[in-house]
This record gives structure tokens, C-alpha cells and sequence, in this order.
């Protein structure tokens, strides 16, 4: 009952709280682990001696810490393991902490679907109730070589260890590894292939410059299209180097976007994710003896200065200033 | 001012893309000035009969014409391409919403010209048109008339070169044109206001005038018009989104809304416009408008004489067995020969036989349709010599001669039918036999027509399939950019009507109250689904009419292929074809026959034992004594709700009683209060009437009611000595309130002259006018009779076969659950799905043999075809590789799909193998695993054809029956409403059972899974729904009066499961109903049940429902009788503050209609399969 699963409530687009907020719990702790986009691990083990307080009040503690600091309101769970503090979580609303006791574990899960335990994707959840294994109590009763056989040996180890109460994990702490997203919705069914590669640059041109307004850099692009019947198609495209250059983002969107083809899909939103976000000293760039891509990098700059100064609309590229 | 003539008009036959009808169009042109208007539809002839007779109407002389795409001469070079971009030439799969509707072939207005020769040039290029791959598009080689005008206009290759500022290359194109054209090649100028160069520019319209100038060749004006007035623009716009299957771009080039029939000032004006920019002199106008004037001039086709409208072809003699004689001598040898094969002649009344034969003849002669009677006579042959079931139907059943040549089944002589009813020297319209066939190889049949008669005399009839307001919400809300989840919520809440109607019924109908509140945020949807309102939007083989013509069928009628069977397609409908002269027979496909046809065949397979249905005793007693307890369900037209009603009252006893019942069950008896005197009069309740004794004879056998047409016809034939053929006349006229008052006049008259008294005729006169236009034709009666005593007497006597062919045929209008619970309720043991035994089709299986006394009991058999998703393949294999030895053994020689082997394991088909189904889900995954990685085929078996265990949890019985009903759609092994007696118990609720004892007037509360919702019309002209019910027990008839609508109507319609508070009504020792006052979604209350106890469901019953017991003081009982078959007039005090009164529809037939009645009601009819059951996350599949 050490460990908390704490998700923060942010406004959206408010992801550069985010590392204000996992500061916060590393006040009560070091060892914190972030689950991008919006919610932490935190081992409390040492701190409930420190405190004097079990890992439940401090819970509250943090939560009004955060709505007092941030105004950023938590949903936090609290168990022996990583994966039950995470399973805790899903019990939990604002103000009321969902903590598992120790010894309770196999209890607790009987009667959660299997989709809820972490490490189990929509596949596996899948299979598994299609075999009338439909809660974890279900899992952890039926034998383990019929569970390896039908999800394979790892897998089906795993999935039976973790029904059973076992948690081997451990919170690993790390940076903050994020993404950010911009969408771009259409009021209407959008068919133009103009205006959808209008939106993937407008898309692209915000995520640069909030990329580059925290001094990141992504690895990987990834483009979500919704459809007008609530479906989607999403594709990813890792970089050829990390960046945060306006124009390498939009070229990998539009690539991404022909590839798909579209005519008559009648597309509602169009969607970028920059994922992998490193720090932008560790970035390598390739030079080239092009002097244009040198001084579009220097131009870009410039036009971050000129919208810090007079407003994000001040300098845009062209096509969207109509 | 003389007129102007438009050359250039389409209409909604043009499908998703003209928005005006025909009628509309020749109306507006009348108005507007105009003595002449051409109807160029695309790719389609479709609206011309209905243009033609709307023009004569009208007073305006037809031109017809067809828009037709032509594909271009040659290949073009590559350089020469104008239009190409860089991105169209990439051709990409789109991963989503699928590609683009290529309209990029040019367009071509072609008009015929040279009366017949041009008609029938305009039919064969439209045929050679639909002859091209996917959408219709001429061929150059096929691109050549004599009889034919054409026009080049901005969508033709020749206007998009002008488009593209390109004269040199629109010249390049003109060539091949005017090679085969020549003179009668015109350049169409057309401008509708736009900027640009393109098409309805100015600069288009006045380049093209120009460029004709040029070139010499002669130009003409039109607008190239799309609807009839102006401001249609925005349905235009819609029209053009659903035929592109996008939606309206609000930034892109929208329909100009000047595409409308304009009159000649409108017209002179655009004239005086492109010639000033085409830099001539503004009188130069009027030499444009004069061209336009004799190209109209030169395209002269008359209806009558070169469509062919009103002459009558038939197949030529030689093809229907004729030989050298002529037809009629073929005929009446043809006809001997039948007397002698039935034996007539050797009967004591043969005179009357011989007499009434020679006068059919005579009759036959005159007309001359001997042809006709052959054609019919040779299509039954084949098809009784390919082994097919065919009965005749129709009024065709009451001629002697069809019958004595094996066309019509019954003796009309035997049964009274009357010659007069289906043909008579009086009557000038074509005579109309129809056949019914075996649904299930209908399509064989067509294809034998087709080969006896060759393609170029047969061909389908198409049914131009016309928006209603469900098709109207969808396409226009997707136009609209609206969600379509909300889209398929707002289309499917509304009943099927007509579109017009949208708005009236969200006004109007209580289950449409919740989205009438948030009407107002649909904006323009409303009007524009009025505006959509019965246009074309595409077109369908009819489900029965044949075409059948002499060798020149294909001059005077466009033919298409259909699209699933590729049969040739005549495109007019059947009012089209017959009001052209195209002998149309109906070929029904009546999926009866077919489930009859299966039934014998089983029993012979099982049995040996041959039965032949078309010599069944008369008269059976079992099968009397089954119809009689009102148990019915499945047998041809007595299985309805209404008729099972009826059925008890009557209590049938002779075929010449169901040939009553099923007459009597029509809307018209039900409305004309012909129910209740008969009844009363044959259980002898009341005394027989008669309204003089000469009219006797033809009355006693209906009590002194008249039910039939033929009686009427003999009513007039006796009273006023005229003869059956005028009486026939007579009758046919009344229908039509104005003749009536001459008819009234008639009668009287020659009545008196045949001395009968005054108040004698006025009495007579009261009932022909009341129901001469109400009767069923007794012709029909018969012919439909006969498939129902026929299919009783299998109920009654092979219930087992029976049910396997019903189950295989589905020909009812009860899902097929409903019939497994009636074989359950009668005691046929339903024996699993099993792959070892199950066939293809269902089958009976001995369950135990006769013993001393104890009849054999017969078994029905589930069969593989009602898997869901089981291809015909697959179950043929299945069916072939039996038996099987092991699941392994299974899995390998009848290779069955993943996803099939795993269904059938869910409902228990491999239990042979097993008995874990999970555990057989899990072996058949390994088993695919393996055959797909290429490994071993390792199997852990114990022993011999068992699997081993592998120890996962079995099914419940719960998730056994969910997935029967998943995959079966059926709940085979028990029926659904045993889970949930518990629940029921707890309510109180009576079972069908137990209801039969409920005295009249209790209140009670039933429950089921519902079976059937109607909303018939009936007597009162108010709108009742009608619905059943089945809780295991029993069958539970429900109705719903309007009092109670607004409280149930919405959960009637739109529940699987119902809970129903009502009251009792009896009206027989065998007829019960309960009148619904209140109604709950009983799923919803099973799982507020399981959820929250009866805590929930007491606090689910005060909030929704409501008490409304208090509601229905004095007015209440009356009201609450069911009005259809008791037939009391109904109540004034409520009728008179119904909102709809003027509202009602009047029929034909002079009975009052509520405009809600007789339709498909909302929701998605009656439960079958999944949405049956709650599904647990857990339930397999």
C-alpha cells in the first residue's frame, strides 16, 4: 500500500504544468515514475516513515497541494504494487482515494474485467472473454498452461501471475518523456484535399513552435484522421532526425496524409501528435551545404521571436493567412 | 410572342439528378406559354410514357430524347490532354470512404427525330449505352443513327474544349461528329448566369454560338433545365451530393438555381445576351431562337402511332406451338383436348362445359388473344416440365379455357367463377393472368421464359425504386454534413411513408413527439426531404413482371441489364408497359410453394412415401378441425393476427368456407361491416336475407351478404338483364363517384323495365352501391385458397415437414423463432444443430418409431444454412464429408471457416465431439493455428473421437441460449421468455395459456418477445396498432387504440421485449385479444431488475407509463372495442375532436383511410436474433 497512481486533471494544452506537477510529488518522494500524457507513479515507501502519515493521507495531502498550487485537480489510488495502484486508480474520483490493503489483492480483482489489468490490450482482453475468461477471478482459476495456450507462454504467464495479486513491478523513475497534440476539426464534412493539407500545416506549424517554445525535439509524428461516422486512421512516421523544424513536421504530415489516399471519406478532424519528445541539446542535426535550409531555420526563429512579441497570428506562412 | 421549346430537359427519372416530375414539367409548360417540350432523361427512357400521357393531358406536343455519356472516337493522344493534374494521375486505393463517382465521360442530348425510325434508334443506343462496363456509357462504334438529332452542348468533348479556350481542338473533335451526323448536328448554347468560362458561363455560351458560326454548323439555345421552377436549386444540390456520394461543398460551385423550365421572354433575353457577346447584332437574336424553333419543328415522334402506345403485341404464332395454323385454331383444339383430359365430356352437365368453353372462345376471338392464352399455356409447361410448382392466380383463375389448359388449377365452372371477371367483349384492356412459382427457383424460371422466347422478345419489367422519408433523411442528411449516427436515429424513428409528409407526422404521430421537440434543429432537412419527395433514385428489377413481345421488342423499348442476374431490363414500369401494349405476365415467386415443395420432398426422402399436394383429399377433417382452433400460424393467408381472429369466428368447415374467410378479410369487407352479419348469419344468429328471391341463387352461399365480385356482377346481370360483360362494366364503374349517379339512373330504369318494384331496386341499389367496389374477386379467393388448404392439410398431417420446409422457405410473417416455438407447442420434437446429422436445409429424423397405436414421432432437424454467416459452399461440404469421426477429422474434410467452426461449437453442432464448448473453441483456434503456421497437427486427444479437456469454464445455459439466438437466430434448445420467469412471476404476469381462461373485461398484464407490428386500416378510419406477442406458452394479440399512443406507441415500436398492461376482450369461444393501456420495454426492466431489485423497478413504473386507468370514463368500453373486425361505427363524441378528420385519406373504393394507417411502422420490425438477449461481456462470440 506504497505506491500511488496519481492522475492529474489538467485543462487541456496545458502540458507545460505537467513537469511543475511531477515536481510536486517529488517533494514527498524521488522515486517517480510519469505516465504521459497526464499521470504519475510515486513509490511512497520511504516517505510514510518520513511523514508520519500513511500513503492515503498523503494522497489528500498532494491533491490539495496541487488544487492550491495549480489548481489542477488528482484522482490518485494507492496499493502495494504499481499495477494495483493502477487498478486502484480506476475505482477513484477527486476526493476519494481508492486504496488496495495489502493481502486483499486477489480479492480486489476477482470481479475487474480483464481489460482493466494493465500489460492486457484490446487483443488479449479479446481472446480471453471469447473464452468465458471474462474477469480476472475467472484468469486466475483457470489453469496456466490453458491460459498460455491461448494467449502464448509469456503472455499467459504474466496475465495469471497478475490476476492472481502478484505484482512484480517496480516504479522506475524517469524524465519527462510526453507528446504533444494539436488537433484541427472542420465544422463540416471536409473533402478538400487542399484544406486538409492547409489544416496539417497550420497543425504542424503549432506543434513546432511549442516544441520549440520548451526546447524539445519528437522523434516520431503521428496523424490521426476522424472520420464523420466517429471512426479514424492513424499513422505514424519516425523522423530522420529529432526535430522541432515547422517545415520537416509538415513535410512528414503531408507524406503521411497523401499515403492515405482520401476521396471521398468525409473527414470531421485532422490530428498531429509529436511523440518521443527529447531535449533539444541532445538533438543531432545533419548539416547540408544547402544555405536554404539554413536560413529557413533562421527565419523560423526569427518568426518565434516576432509571434512571442506581437501574438501567435503575427507571422504565418501564406496559404493560411487567407 | 411565340413560344419557345426547351430541348434540353431532364426529369427525376433521371436519377439523383433532375428534381422535377414529368407531369410537373408538362404542366409548367402549358402555364408558361409553350406548345412543345422535349424530355431528355439521362441515360434512361424511363419517364416517357408518363411524360407522354402528361403532354396530351396538358396540350403540349412531346419531343423524347435520352442524355447519353459517349466515349470519345479513339484513344487521344497523350499531349492533347487538358485537364490532367498531377494528382488525378496517381491512383491510390483511398484506405477510407472509397473513390470518387467518375462522372468525367462527355455528355450528349440526342433527340429522335424521324417518328418510329427514331424512337427506335433513341432505344437501341440507350440499350448499347447500358450494354458498357459499370455506368452507362456509348460506345463510339454503337454511336451512329439515322433517325436522330443531336446536340453538343457545354458537356459534350466539343464544349469543354471551348470551356478550355481551345477552338482549334473543338474543331478536331467536331469532325468525327459531323462525319456521322452531318446535318443533323447541333452546337447548344447555354447560360445560366456564371462567371468564368465554364459551363453556364456567358463566355461559353457565346464562344459556342460563335464557334458554330465558324464551323457552319447550326446552333440552338436551351437551359438545360433540372427542375421545373425556380428556386429548386437547393434539391438540385442535394441530388447532385447523393449521386456523387459526397456532401454539398458550401464553398464550391453550387447549382446556379436558373437550370428551370423559363418561359420564351426569359429565354429571348439570354438569346439578345450571347449573341451581343458573341459580337453580333442584338437582332441577331431571333435567327438563334428561330434554329432552336426548327430543330423542334424537324423532331415529330407520336405517342401513339410510333411509341406504340395502345396496339398490343404479342409472340409471334409459331413460338407457342401454333405450327401452321393460326392461334386461335391451335387454341380451341388445345382446349378440346383438355375436356378430354379432365374428363368434362364425359360428365352429365358436359353441355354446359362444351357451351361455356365455345363462349370463352368467341370472346378470345374477338379480341385476338389467342396468342395470348398460348404464351401463358406454354410458360406453365415449362415450367412444370422443369419440376417447379405453379399455380395460377388472379382473375385468369375464372376462365374456363385457362384452366382446360393447364394454366388455372380450380374448376370455374365447379366454383362459380365468372368468365366475365377477367375478360369480356366489353372490356378493351389487356387480360392479366398471373402464375405463381416456387420463390426459391424463380430465377430459374425466368431463365427457361427467356430461353423458349429469346432475348429479343423477353425482358424483366423495372420498378423504379422512388425516395420515401427514411431514404430522403438519409440522403439529405448526409448531404448536409449531419452525424450519421444521428441521421439513422432521426430516419429510423419515422414510420415508411412518403416524404411530403415529413413535417404533417412529426406533428401528428405520438411516437415521433420526442423528435418533433428537436425538430427545429435540423434547419433546412425538412424541406428538402419534402422536396425529395417520390423522385426515382434508382431503378430495380420488379419482383414479377415479364415482358413478353414479338421480334421487334427491342425497337421500342430501352433495355438494360439488371444488376445481380444480368436478365435484359425493359426501363419502363408496369403502368408504362401496358399502357405501351406489352403483354406483361406476372411471374410471382411465393415462397409457399417452395417451403410446400421442400416439405413433400422431405417427406419422400425420409419416408418413401410420395404425396402430391394437388390431389389431397377435400375436406379433411384434421385439417378442418387444426384451421378451426385457430392454430394456423404458417399456413398461406390464414396466419396473420387478423385472420387467426377471424378464423375462430367462422370456424371453417368446407373449402368453399376458407374461400369466404379469405375474401371477408380485406379492408374493404372489414370496413363495409361484412364481417359481423355473415358470422351472425351462419352460426344462425340471424336469418338469411335476401333482397328479392331472383337474387337468391347467387347470394346463398354467402348467407345473403355479398362478398364477392362475382355476385355483383350477377346482382346487375339479373336485375337489369344486360349481361355479365356490361355488368362487369358496371360493376368497375362504380368505384368512380361520378359514374355512379349514371349508373344509379341506369339501374333504375332497366330494373323497372324488368319489373321489379321501386323499393326493391332502391334496396338492391344500397347494397351494389355500398359494396359492389368493396368485394374480392372470387377468382382470387379460389386460386389463393387452394395453397391454403394445401399447406393446412401438411400442417395438419406431416407437421414435421412442414415446419422444415417453412424454416427453410421463411415465406410468414412471424420470424422463424416464432414458428420453432408453434412446432414446439405441437409437439415436434426440435433435435440441435449437429454436424454429423444436420443438412443443408432442415429435415425430419424418426425420433420414435409407430408402436401400437402411437403414430411415428418425427423430429425437425436444424440445418447448417441458418448459421449466421455460413456460405452455400460451406455447407455443402459440411453436409457431404458426414459423418465424422473427430473434431480433427471435422476440421480437415469439411474445412470450415475459423469464425464458422467456432459458431458451430458455440450452439452445440460439434457437442459430439466434446462436451466443453469452450474447450472445443480453444482445440479448433490450435487446429487453425497450426494449419496456418504449417506445423503438426498435434491434437491432445483422450481417447478415440473425444477431445481432452482443457478446463475452461463451460457455457451457461444463459450464454448457451445467447448464442443460439446469435447465431441462429432462434432460440432452438428452449424458448427465450423461460429465463426471465422468475421476473414475470414477481409482476403477475398471465401467460397466453392461462389467458384463454381471463374472463372479458380484466385487467391483466402480459409479456413476450414481439412477434409482429401493424398498423392495418380499419373501420373506425382511426389509426390502431396492432401487435403480437409470444411468451413461450402461446401467442398474445395486442391492440393499441389511439387513446393510448401517446403513452406507448414510441416503446411498441421501437422494444424487443415487451410488458403490456391491458384489458381482456372476448368475442368468441376462440377469439381473444387484449387492448393495451400501457406498455414497458421489458429488457430495460429486466436489467433495472438484476441492477437494483424491485426497489427499481417499482420506481422505473411510477416514473414512465403512469397511471392510466383513470382516463377513459364513459367513453372508455366503447372505444375500446376492437374496431376493425367488430365493425360498430365508432364512437362520434371522440372521432369528432380527432385532429386528422380531414386529414383522411379517401381510397378509391370509398372508404375512409387515417393517413397513418397501412404502413410499415418505425423501428425495425419484429426481434429476431441478438437483440433479443443482453449480451454479458463474457457470452462467446
Amino acid at each position: 500500500m506504497t505506491i500511488l497512481c496519481v492522475r492529474f486533471q489538467p485543462p487541456p494544452t496545458y502540458e507545460a504544468a505537467l513537469p511543475q506537477l511531477l515536481g510536486l510529488l517529488e517533494e514527498f518522494t524521488p522515486v517517480v515514475e510519469a505516465l504521459p500524457p497526464d499521470g504519475a507513479l510515486a513509490d511512497l515507501r520511504g516517505a510514510e516513515r518520513y511523514f508520519g502519515r500513511d500513503a492515503v493521507e498523503l494522497a489528500s495531502v498532494i491533491r490539495v497541494r496541487a488544487l492550491a498550487l495549480y489548481g489542477v485537480d488528482c484522482v490518485i489510488g494507492a496499493g502495494p504494487g504499481p499495477m494495483l495502484a493502477r487498478m486502484a486508480l480506476r475505482d477513484a474520483r477527486p476526493g476519494l482515494t481508492r486504496a488496495v490493503p495489502g493481502g486483499e489483492e486477489r480479492d480486489f480483482l476477482a470481479g475487474k474485467p480483464v481489460a482493466a489489468l494493465p500489460g492486457v490490450g484490446t487483443a488479449t482482453a479479446r481472446t480471453l472473454c471469447e473464452y468465458g475468461l471474462d474477469t480476472l477471478g475467472r484468469v486466475a482459476a483457470a489453469p496456466l498452461s490453458t491460459l498460455q495456450r491461448l494467449v502464448g507462454a509469456r503472455t499467459g504467464r504474466e496475465v495469471h501471475e497478475k490476476a492472481q495479486g502478484v505484482d512484480r513491478g517496480r516504479v522506475v523513475p524517469n524524465g519527462v518523456s510526453r507528446s504533444l497534440a494539436a488537433d484541427r476539426p472542420f465544422d463540416r464534412d471536409e473533402l478538400d484535399p487542399d484544406r486538409h493539407r492547409r489544416a496539417l500545416l497550420s497543425a504542424a506549424g503549432e506543434l513546432g513552435a511549442r516544441l520549440r517554445a520548451v526546447d524539445k525535439v519528437c522523434r516520431t509524428l503521428t496523424l490521426t484522421v476522424r472520420y464523420a461516422d466517429r471512426s479514424t486512421t492513424t499513422r505514424s512516421r519516425t523522423l530522420k532526425e529529432p526535430t522541432a523544424h515547422s517545415a520537416a513536421l509538415t513535410r512528414t504530415a503531408h507524406e503521411m496524409y497523401e499515403a492515405l489516399g482520401l476521396q471521398r471519406a468525409r473527414v470531421r478532424t485532422v490530428a498531429l501528435r509529436a511523440e518521443g519528445l527529447t531535449s533539444a541539446e541532445q538533438a543531432s542535426h545533419q548539416l547540408t551545404f544547402d544555405p536554404v535550409d539554413e536560413k529557413v531555420r533562421r527565419i523560423e526563429e526569427v518568426a518565434d521571436r516576432a509571434r512571442a512579441k506581437f501574438g501567435p497570428r503575427a507571422v504565418m506562412p501564406g496559404s493560411l493567412a487567407a | 410572342m411565340p413560344g419557345f421549346t426547351h430541348l434540353h430537359t431532364v426529369s427525376g427519372f433521371s436519377a439523383r439528378y433532375g428534381a422535377s416530375h414529368p407531369e410537373r414539367l408538362a404542366g409548367r409548360a402549358i402555364e408558361r406559354g409553350m406548345d412543345a417540350l422535349a424530355l431528355t432523361d439521362r441515360d434512361t427512357l424511363a419517364g416517357t410514357v408518363r411524360f407522354a400521357k402528361a403532354c396530351a393531358k396538358a396540350g403540349v406536343r412531346p419531343l423524347f430524347g435520352a442524355e447519353l455519356a459517349v466515349a470519345a472516337p479513339e484513344p487521344e493522344p497523350e499531349a492533347d490532354r487538358t485537364d490532367t493534374s498531377v494528382r488525378r494521375d496517381r491512383c491510390r486505393t483511398p484506405v477510407r470512404g472509397g473513390a470518387f463517382v467518375d462522372e468525367s465521360a462527355p455528355r450528349v442530348t440526342f433527340l429522335a427525330r424521324d417518328g418510329a425510325r427514331g424512337w427506335a434508334d433513341l432505344c437501341r443506343l440507350v440499350s448499347a449505352a447500358h450494354t458498357a462496363e459499370g455506368i452507362p456509357l456509348l460506345s463510339w462504334p454503337d454511336n451512329h443513327a439515322d433517325g436522330l438529332t443531336v446536340l453538343l452542348g457545354p458537356d459534350s468533348d466539343v464544349g469543354r474544349a471551348l470551356a478550355a479556350g481551345r477552338p482549334d481542338r473543338a474543331a478536331r473533335l467536331l469532325a468525327p461528329w459531323r462525319e456521322v451526323y452531318g446535318d443533323a448536328l447541333r452546337l447548344e448554347a447555354v447560360w445560366h448566369g456564371r462567371e468564368g468560362t465554364g459551363p453556364g458561363s456567358l463566355r461559353l455560351a457565346s464562344r459556342t454560338v460563335g464557334f458554330a458560326a465558324e464551323q457552319g454548323v447550326r446552333p440552338v439555345l436551351s437551359n438545360a433545365v433540372r427542375y421545373a421552377d425556380p428556386g429548386q436549386g437547393e434539391v438540385a444540390d442535394v441530388l447532385d451530393a447523393a449521386r456523387r456520394l459526397v456532401p454539398i461543398d458550401a464553398t464550391g460551385e453550387l447549382d446556379s438555381g436558373e437550370a428551370w423550365l423559363k418561359d420564351a421572354g426569359a429565354m429571348r433575353h439570354a438569346a439578345e445576351r450571347i449573341v451581343e457577346s458573341a459580337g453580333f447584332r442584338r437582332d441577331t437574336a431571333h435567327r438563334l431562337l428561330e434554329q432552336t424553333r426548327a430543330t423542334a419543328a424537324e423532331c415529330l415522334v407520336d405517342p401513339e402511332d410510333d411509341l406504340g402506345m395502345g396496339a398490343v403485341h404479342f409472340p409471334e404464332p409459331h413460338l407457342v406451338g401454333a405450327g401452321r395454323r393460326t392461334a386461335q385454331r391451335t387454341l380451341a383444339s388445345r382446349a378440346a383436348a383438355g375436356m378430354v383430359r379432365h374428363g368434362y365430356d364425359r360428365r352429365r352437365d358436359h353441355r354446359e362445359y362444351w357451351e361455356r368453353m365455345h363462349h370463352e372462345l368467341d370472346i378470345i376471338a374477338h379480341h385476338g388473344f389467342a396468342s395470348y392464352f398460348l404464351t401463358v399455356a406454354q410458360v406453365v409447361d415449362d415450367v412444370r416440365h422443369l419440376g417447379i410448382r405453379v399455380a395460377a392466380r388472379g382473375s385468369g383463375a375464372g376462365s374456363l379455357v385457362n384452366h382446360l389448359l393447364g394454366i388455372a388449377h380450380a374448376d370455374p365452372v365447379e366454383h362459380g367463377l365468372l368468365m366475365e371477371r377477367f375478360l369480356s367483349k366489353e372490356r378493351v384492356v389487356l387480360p392479366d393472368i398471373d402464375i405463381d412459382v416456387e420463390s426459391a427457383r424463380r430465377l430459374e424460371v425466368y431463365r427457361a421464359i427467356i430461353g423458349r422466347f429469346g432475348t429479343e422478345r423477353v425482358a424483366m419489367v423495372a420498378m423504379p425504386e422512388t425516395y420515401r422519408v427514411r431514404h430522403a433523411i438519409r440522403d439529405v442528411g448526409a448531404a448536409l454534413s449531419m452525424d450519421p449516427a444521428e441521421i439513422d436515429r432521426v430516419a429510423k424513428s419515422f414510420p415508411h411513408i412518403r416524404a411530403r409528409d415529413a413535417r404533417a407526422a412529426l406533428e401528428e404521430l405520438p411516437e415521433l413527439k420526442a423528435l418533433a421537440g428537436e425538430q427545429e434543429r435540423y434547419g433546412r432537412l425538412w424541406g428538402l426531404v419534402e422536396g425529395l419527395d417520390a423522385l426515382p433514385r434508382g431503378v430495380a428489377m420488379h419482383p414479377c413482371g415479364v415482358l413478353l413481345s414479338d421480334a421487334s421488342l427491342l425497337s421500342r423499348t430501352p433495355v438494360m441489364p439488371t444488376s445481380g442476374e444480368g436478365f435484359p431490363m425493359a426501363q419502363f414500369d408496369k403502368d408504362d408497359v401496358e399502357d405501351l401494349g406489352l403483354l406483361k405476365l406476372d411471374v410471382l415467386g411465393v415462397r409457399m410453394q417452395s417451403a410446400m415443395a421442400h416439405a413433400v420432398a422431405e417427406v419422400k426422402r425420409a419416408t418413401g412415401a410420395e404425396v402430391d399436394l394437388d390431389a389431397v383429399p377435400e375436406g379433411d377433417p384434421a385439417t378442418y378441425r387444426m384451421i378451426r382452433s385457430a392454430e394456423t400460424l404458417g399456413c398461406f393467408q390464414i396466419e396473420s393476427p387478423g385472420q387467426r381472429d377471424l378464423v375462430g369466428r367462422l370456424q371453417p368447415s368446407t373449402f368453399h368456407d376458407l374461400v369466404v374467410d379469405i375474401s371477408l378479410f380485406r379492408p374493404g369487407p372489414v370496413a363495409a361491416d361484412m364481417v359481423r352479419p355473415f358470422i351472425e348469419a351462419r352460426h344462425g344468429r340471424a336469418p338469411v336475407r335476401y333482397p328479392h328471391e331472383d337474387l337468391a341463387e347467387p347470394l346463398a352461399g354467402t348467407y345473403g351478404v355479398v362478398v364477392f365480385h362475382e355476385q355483383i356482377i350477377d346482382i346487375v346481370a339479373i336485375m337489369t338483364g344486360c349481361g355479365r360483360g356490361e355488368a362487369d362494366r358496371v360493376r368497375r364503374g362504380l368505384s368512380d363517384p361520378e359514374s355512379q349517379g349514371r349508373i344509379k339512373v341506369w339501374f333504375a330504369q332497366h330494373a323497372t323495365a324488368n319489373g321489379y318494384d321501386a323499393e326493391t331496386i332502391q334496396r338492391t341499389w344500397e347494397i351494389v352501391e355500398a359494396f359492389g367496389s368493396y368485394g374480392f374477386c372470387k377468382a382470387h379467393a379460389v386460386a389463393f385458397a387452394v395453397p391454403t388448404y394445401q399447406s393446412a392439410w401438411l400442417k395438419a398431417h406431416h407437421p414435421a415437414a412442414f415446419y422444415a420446409g417453412l424454416l427453410t422457405h421463411d415465406p410468414g410473417m412471424y420470424p422463424k423463432r416464432l414458428l420453432l416455438a408453434d412446432a414446439r407447442r405441437r409437439g415436434v420434437p426440435i433435435l440441435p444443430l449437429d454436424v454429423n446429422k444436420s443438412g443443408v436445409a432442415h429435415r425430419i429424423e424418426l425420433v420414435s418409431e409407430s408402436r401400437s397405436r402411437k403414430p411415428a414421432t418425427w423430429g425437425l432437424r436444424l440445418a447448417l444454412s441458418d448459421v449466421h454467416g455460413i456460405s452455400e459452399a460451406e455447407a455443402e461440404r459440411i453436409a457431404e464429408g458426414q459423418p465424422y469421426a473427430s473434431l480433427l477429422d471435422f476440421w480437415e474434410r469439411a474445412r470450415p471457416s475459423r469464425p464458422l467452426a467456432g459458431r458451430l461449437a458455440q450452439v452445440g453442432a460439434l457437442d459430439a465431439f466434446g462436451a466443453n464448448r469452450r474447450d472445443l473453441q480453444l482445440h479448433l483456434t490450435e487446429l487453425h493455428r497450426g494449419a496456418r503456421g504449417g506445423r503438426g497437427d498435434q491434437l491432445p486427444l483422450s481417447g478415440g473421437r473425444r477431445t481432452a479437456s482443457a478446463g475452461l469454464p463451460d457455457l451457461t445455459s444463459a450464454e448457451k441460449l445467447s448464442a443460439e439466438l446469435g447465431v441462429l437466430s432462434m432460440d432452438a434448445s428452449r424458448n427465450l421468455m423461460d429465463d426471465h420467469r422468475t421476473f414475470l412471476r414477481e409482476l403477475g404476469v398471465v401467460s397466453a395459456k392461462r389467458l384463454r381462461e381471463a374472463r372479458h373485461g380484466e385487467t391483466v398484464l402480459v409479456a413476450g418477445a414481439k412477434a409482429a407490428t401493424q398498423t392495418p386500416p380499419v373501420r373506425s378510419g382511426r389509426r390502431v396498432i396492432f401487435s403480437t406477442l409470444d411468451d413461450g406458452s402461446g401467442l398474445v394479440d395486442l391492440a393499441f387504440f389511439d387513446d393510448s399512443h401517446d403513452a406507448c406507441a414510441h416503446t411498441v415500436f421501437h422494444s424487443w421485449l415487451l410488458l403490456v398492461r391491458g384489458v381482456v376482450q372476448r368475442r368468441g369461444p376462440r377469439s381473444l385479444s387484449v387492448v393495451g393501456s400501457a406498455a414497458w420495454n421489458l429488457a430495460d426492466l429486466l436489467e433495472v431488475r438484476r441492477d437494483e431489485g424491485l426497489e427499481g423497478v417499482a420506481a422505473r413504473l411510477t416514473a414512465a407509463g403512469g397511471s392510466r386507468e383513470g382516463d377513459d370514463p364513459e367513453g372508455g368500453p366503447a372505444r375500446r372495442r376492437l374496431a376493425g373486425s367488430d365493425g360498430r361505427p365508432a364512437p362520434a363524441g371522440s372521432a369528432a375532436q380527432y385532429p386528422m378528420e380531414q386529414r383522411k385519406i379517401r381510397m378509391s373504393t370509398g372508404y375512409e383511410m387515417h393517413p397513418w394507417a397501412d404502413l410499415r411502422p418505425a423501428g425495425e420490425g419484429p426481434a429476431v436474433g441478438r437483440k433479443l438477449w443482453h449480451q454479458s461481456p463474457g457470452s462467446a462470440g
